[in-house]
């Protein structure tokens, strides 16, 4: 877990964006209690941000949907994953 | 990097910045690895382009670049991990986690809940009864009459005794527990569901529980009465012919039939049949001729209409 000054240099982002993105909901400090930190996936999850809306001229409502619907697509991977992984295992136990 | 950077972006090298910048959103668009989190080479490209666009993006590197001050090489852009890398396999729960593409299938179906459903832990744990195995097994008639064990090769070599209980009919289906194949995320086993081909008998049918036996007997044996060997599914029995037995006559050999589930058994219907010799007796010839009383006889009374 790293303090917001540590994130903000990693994810190359003002406070004032972060703050923003916090309230849209775009990041989700996995702590804010009795301070703010913040976990390598959120540097992570600010750099893609970053490269929507900076790169690839995703608008702020864009990148709602898309990260919204990235996390649906992870949480399937996700799941086809452990499918997987449970069916190969069953089989290298028979 | 070293390839031309207006080639890795598609761009003729005297593109406007406003080109470039439209040239680069198209690829990063197809390319941006957290927007194909299966596809390593959309990774390896996506990398090429962003160094490519790092060179010539901004007016000011690109007009270096083109005066040769820089060149494309060990210009890379330093890059933390992507945010997929955080979804693999072992990844923890976090707050983006979402479970929003599969919950459809979550309602509508028990199956579906248990499998996704959370475990201890809040880990996703996958669970799922092994499949049935359907198996299709030939027995002897008298095998499925009496009883028998029988073997089964699975499909991965592995071997079933699938014991044929006394009177299992054609067509039945035994089901063998836990014989199946194997559970997935400790669920339980399926079952081995093994139907069973009754192969024909060349004297007995069945009909039900009872055996039929269609039984030659010979003219003398049916004017004057016998005492004969029947075969039955447990061996000969020895039954009586009554005198004047006839072509059609049925007797029962009570319990020589098959087994039911209650311990009783059918019954064993032997119809006779009157055969006579292949070679006619010159004897038998010259008695039906003189037989008036036989002449007299008609069989096919019924049939008249």
């Amino acid at each position: 877990m790293i303090k917001v000054q540590e994130f903000l240099i990693r994810a190359r982002l003002e406070q004032n964006s972060l703050e923003a993105w916090i309230a849209a909901g775009w990041i989700v400090p996995p702590q804010t209690e009795p301070e703010l930190m913040f976990s390598d996936i959120d540097v992570a999850r600010a750099q893609l941000i970053r490269d929507l809306r900076d790169d690839l001229g995703v608008n702020d409502e864009g990148v709602s949907v898309i990260l919204h619907l990235v996390d649906q697509m992870h949480g399937l991977r996700r799941t086809m994953q452990d499918l997987l992984d449970e069916m190969r295992g069953s089989r290298a136990g028979e | 990097m070293s390839e031309d950077p207006y080639a890795v972006l598609g761009v003729k090298p005297e593109a406007t910045q406003d080109e470039i910048r439209k040239a680069y959103r198209a690829l990063a668009k197809k390319l941006h690895p957290d927007l194909n989190p299966g596809d390593k080479k959309a990774e390896e490209k996506f990398k090429q382009v962003s160094a490519a666009y790092d060179l010539v993006g901004d007016a000011d590197k690109r007009t270096r670049f083109d005066r040769g001050e820089i060149d494309a090489s060990g210009n890379e852009r330093p890059r933390e991990r992507y945010y997929r890398d955080f979804h693999g396999a072992g990844a923890e729960q976090h707050a983006y986690s979402s479970g929003g593409g599969y919950a459809d299938f979550a309602d509508s179906e028990d199956i579906l809940r248990e499998m996704f459903g959370r475990g201890a832990g809040g880990e996703r744990r996958f669970r799922m009864r092994g499949q049935d195995a359907l198996y299709r097994l030939p027995v002897e008639f008298l095998e499925a009459v009496n009883g028998a064990t029988k073997r089964i090769t699975m499909p991965d070599g592995g071997t079933i005794d699938v014991v044929i209980p006394p009177g299992t009919r054609d067509e039945q289906v035994l089901r063998l527990r836990g014989k199946g194949g194997q559970g997935l995320g400790g669920g339980e086993p399926g079952d081995a569901l093994v139907e069973i081909e009754v192969r024909p008998h060349p004297f007995f049918t069945r009909k039900g529980d009872d055996i039929h036996l269609e039984l030659p007997i010979s003219l003398p044996e049916a004017v004057l009465g016998a005492k004969l060997d029947v075969p039955t599914p447990t061996g000969a029995v020895r039954m009586t012919v009554p005198k004047a037995a006839n072509t059609g006559t049925v007797l029962r050999l009570k319990g020589k039939g098959a087994a039911r589930a209650d311990k009783s058994h059918g019954d064993e219907y032997v119809t006779l049949k009157i055969v006579l010799p292949e070679k006619l007796d010159p004897e038998i010839e010259e008695f039906a001729q003189r037989w008036q009383a036989g002449k007299e006889q008609n069989p096919r009374r019924h049939l008249e209409a």
